[in-house]
């Protein structure tokens, strides 16, 4: 199996996956950037989510508390906004993507939704700091390509 | 008597036109403008009556503008506008009102009693009584921008995102292009997708446009905190950069103020007509429907309803235009009980979601909302506005209803064709 | 002063003095309103605003459905004494003849005994909508002395021209001059009170109409 080196490629494979390895997937790359949120309970949820035995009462009780998550972290309108903060809101956008039954899933699928809720994650992280070129995804082609090739 | 007291009487008495008089000379007390406005039906308190609302301004009507009164006042026998006064109303304009406008639809006499409470405003504002959140707010957006501190290169940085997931280019500050499209911060902050849902139907329209560094900000907070002369300025920022970049026609994004703000008050704010036009992303989506630039696929099965945004529907004239764009994506659509532009306001516009005072009964009055959609018990809402969108999420959660919300513009770039 | 004495002066000077007030009185209030006068509207048409603002003052008469179920007491009873008060005052034969006297014209009347009926009715509707004033909070909340006022001027042409009707009490002439003392004291009260809604209530509709007609909402 070749490496995915493109977000062609890897829309196409992540679509491929069936719900249970879309959600497993997509937990795996909220898992790379758990350390830009401060928020605890996704640390939970996420590991749920990364559960394959996972129970219907259980990821739904996770999807419950991601969508609270990013209700907590989202930034008020007409607030100051932080963006190393808003970071984490995008963590839980990631985590909550990656919980929501394929056909409640936006365009692409709740890996592909994951993948780019990570990405800007990464980028709000680095805005307030003044780097804003552009993130390399590469990571997420790697986590996708081991997952595969472990199948 | 404190400066700062004296200031918002001086503002109150310029806010007396004839419209205002006349609204005032009618006022029966009948109250039936209470039954329309979810502050109150949603608390039962009746302080909460949206003429009551405006008793300040009222009683700058009453001691300087009306024969009686005028006598009066020379005895000393009116009733005057104090510290207590504009204290004990504060939460009464800023924290239970979203100028949504019920209230005018329903009086018998046919007052705009919106139109009082934003001027009550003015006087409330000027005298130093508005609610911190949106001081800060629009000190913000006057010193950098954005109510949210967005800055240009969060800005970029986001669309530098876009274009890579899109694999379209932005563009950014080009001259002559037709369309300038503006953002609310709640949008580039909270909901940075919907950047990517212009930029791939506009690209499928195949028409031109552009998106100015120098006001890229939507929102107009002067509107809400009720500071004229600030909304003058943010509006001035908008108004040179379509100038400078020669575009026809300027888009007012997914947030309701915003349209009020640049559509209906912006040239009144700056003095003079715009020589472009200005447009909410609902109009110009229903224009490329109309005119067969939108190739839509594919249907949405769940079942949908809409709620309209005060500002955007009601006040601001765009009714008919989501529904027929929602039209192109779903066959199973269903109208709340008092729709178009008798819809009950979210209860978070107009700078109540800003304020965190008014956190309670912002949750509170979300009852009314949940009250509609319990009749078509929907399983899925579309809607335009951001700041609506996040606070019926929030109010959903809050009373345990599994219904997602659906951003129009977004959900129609889900379905284009791939050509 | 004897009652005929009352009678000719409430008929006479009475009137006179009230008329003057009342006409005067609701001119300079107008005028008061528009020589305040609004900033022309800068913003781009959506509609007319001419055209919205008439077709407001005559559709903001019909309440809609969700409205109607909302607020039905206010609505129902408001319609029922203003009817009432149109009946009583411009169909009623004594009224007519005495407007034909002033200006001319004069129309069919309808039978007395439906015009008592109206009295009636209104009378009741009006002593109903007190109450309500003093037992519902939002009317409670917004209820000044001057609505109480506004409300007795109102009830009382009523309620002295059904007993001068039935002539109840006093004698003939006493109970015409008591009514007619109650119809010029109304006039008297009206331009400086809410009355004035009768003659602003134009300008407010066409103006809310105008204004949402602009941004092309039908209000």
């Amino acid at each position: 199996m070749s490496r995915i080196s493109n977000d062609a490629e890897f829309k196409q494979a992540l679509h491929n996956l069936s719900p249970v390895q879309q959600r497993i997937v997509a937990a795996s790359f909220v898992e790379h950037i758990l350390p830009l949120s401060k928020d605890n309970r996704l640390k939970n949820i996420t590991k749920i989510a990364l559960d394959k035995d996972a129970s219907d009462d259980e990821l739904a009780s996770a999807l419950k508390s991601a969508k609270a998550a990013t209700f907590d972290s989202h930034t008020r309108c007409g607030s100051e906004g932080n963006w190393t903060d808003q970071a984490g809101y995008f963590v839980a956008r990631a985590i909550m993507a990656a919980l929501t039954p394929l056909s409640q899933s936006k365009a692409g699928g709740p890996a592909w939704q994951a993948a780019m809720h990570s990405r800007i994650a990464q980028t709000s992280s680095l805005i307030d700091s003044g780097d804003v070129a552009p993130t390399d995804n590469q990571w997420q082609y790697d986590i996708l390509s081991n997952y595969l090739n472990a199948k | 008597m404190s400066a700062s007291l004296q200031k918002g009487i001086n503002v109150l008495k310029e806010q007396v036109d004839s419209t205002v008089a006349s609204f005032f000379s009618s006022c029966v007390n009948c109250g039936m403008c209470a039954e329309a406005c979810l502050f109150y039906t949603e608390t039962g308190d009746p302080k909460r009556t949206p003429i009551n609302k405006t008793e300040p301004l009222r009683r700058i009507w009453k001691s300087d503008y009306t024969l009686l009164g005028r006598i009066g006042k020379m005895f000393g026998l009116t009733k005057s506008v104090d510290e207590q006064l504009l204290t004990d109303w504060e939460s009464l304009v800023y924290d239970s009102c979203s100028m949504c406008g019920r209230c005018t639809m329903v009086c018998p006499v046919g007052n705009d009693i919106a139109l009082m409470i934003r001027k009550t405003r003015e006087g409330m504002a000027a005298a130093g009584h508005a609610p911190e959140g949106l001081i800060g707010a629009t000190k913000r957006a006057v010193t950098i921008g954005s109510p949210m501190g967005v800055k240009l290169p969060a800005l970029m940085a986001q669309i530098s995102h876009v274009e890579k997931d899109t694999g379209l280019k932005i563009p950014v500050d080009v001259e002559g292009a037709e369309y300038m499209v503006l953002l609310s911060s709640m949008e580039i902050m909270n909901f940075p997708e919907f950047i990517d849902a212009v930029a791939r139907i506009f690209n499928k329209a195949g028409v031109s446009w552009t998106i100015s560094t120098e006001a890229f900000e939507a929102t107009n907070s002067g509107i809400q905190i009720g500071v004229s002369d600030i909304a003058k300025i943010l509006v001035q920022r908008v108004v040179d950069a379509a100038e400078k970049l020669k575009v026809k026609t300027v888009i007012s994004p997914e947030c309701g103020h915003a349209y009020m703000a640049i559509r209906w008050e912006g040239p009144n704010l700056v003095g003079k007509k715009f020589n472009f036009k200005v447009r909410h992303i609902l109009e110009v989506l229903d224009e490329f429907r109309k005119d067969g630039r939108l190739k839509i696929t594919g249907k949405e099965t769940q079942k949908l309803t809409y709620h309209d945004p005060c500002q955007i529907a009601r006040r601001g004239g765009v009714i008919e235009q989501p529904r027929n764009l929602i039209g192109m994506f779903s066959d199973n659509f269903v109208e709340m009980p008092d729709n178009g532009k008798m819809n009950w306001c979210c209860g978070a516009g107009g700078g109540v979601s800003s304020n965190e005072r008014a956190d309670e009964i912002r949750l509170k009055v979300f009852q009314r909302k949940k009250d509609q959609l319990d009749e078509i018990k929907p399983e899925a809402i579309v809607s335009a506005c951001s700041n609506c969108r996040i606070h019926l999420e929030e109010g959903l959660e809050e009373y345990n209803m599994d219904i997602p919300l659906l951003s129009l513009t977004e959900t129609l770039a889900e379905h284009l064709a791939d050509d | 002063m004897s009652e005929i004495e009352f009678l000719n002066w409430v008929r006479g000077p009475g009137f006179q003095i009230a008329t003057i007030i009342f006409i005067a009185g609701v001119m300079i209030r107008i005028f008061e309103i528009f020589m305040l006068g609004r900033k022309a509207n800068l913003a781009e048409a959506k509609g007319s605003e001419m055209a919205s603002g008439l077709r407001t003052i005559v559709s903001r008469s019909l309440p809609d459905a969700g409205t109607f179920k909302r607020s039905g007491f206010v609505i129902v009873a408001g319609y029922i004494f203003h009817i009432g008060l149109f009946v009583t005052i411009f169909l009623y034969a004594p009224h007519i003849l005495l407007i034909k006297d002033v200006i001319g014209i004069g129309w069919p009347a309808l039978p007395s005994a439906m015009v008592d009926a109206f009295a009636v009715i209104s009378i009741v509707a009006l002593l109903a909508l007190l109450a309500r004033r003093y037992t519902d909070k939002v009317r409670k909340t917004l209820t000044t002395f001057e609505d109480l006022l506004v409300w007795f001027v109102t009830i009382a042409p009523l309620v002295t021209g059904y007993i001068a009707f039935h002539r109840i009490g006093l004698s003939g002439p006493m109970l015409l001059g008591v009514h007619i003392l109650s119809v010029e004291l109304l006039m008297v009260v009206f331009p400086f009170t809410k009355l004035m809604h009768a003659f602003t209530l134009f300008m407010a509709r066409w103006y809310t109409g105008a204004i949402s007609g602009y941004r092309g909402v039908e209000s």
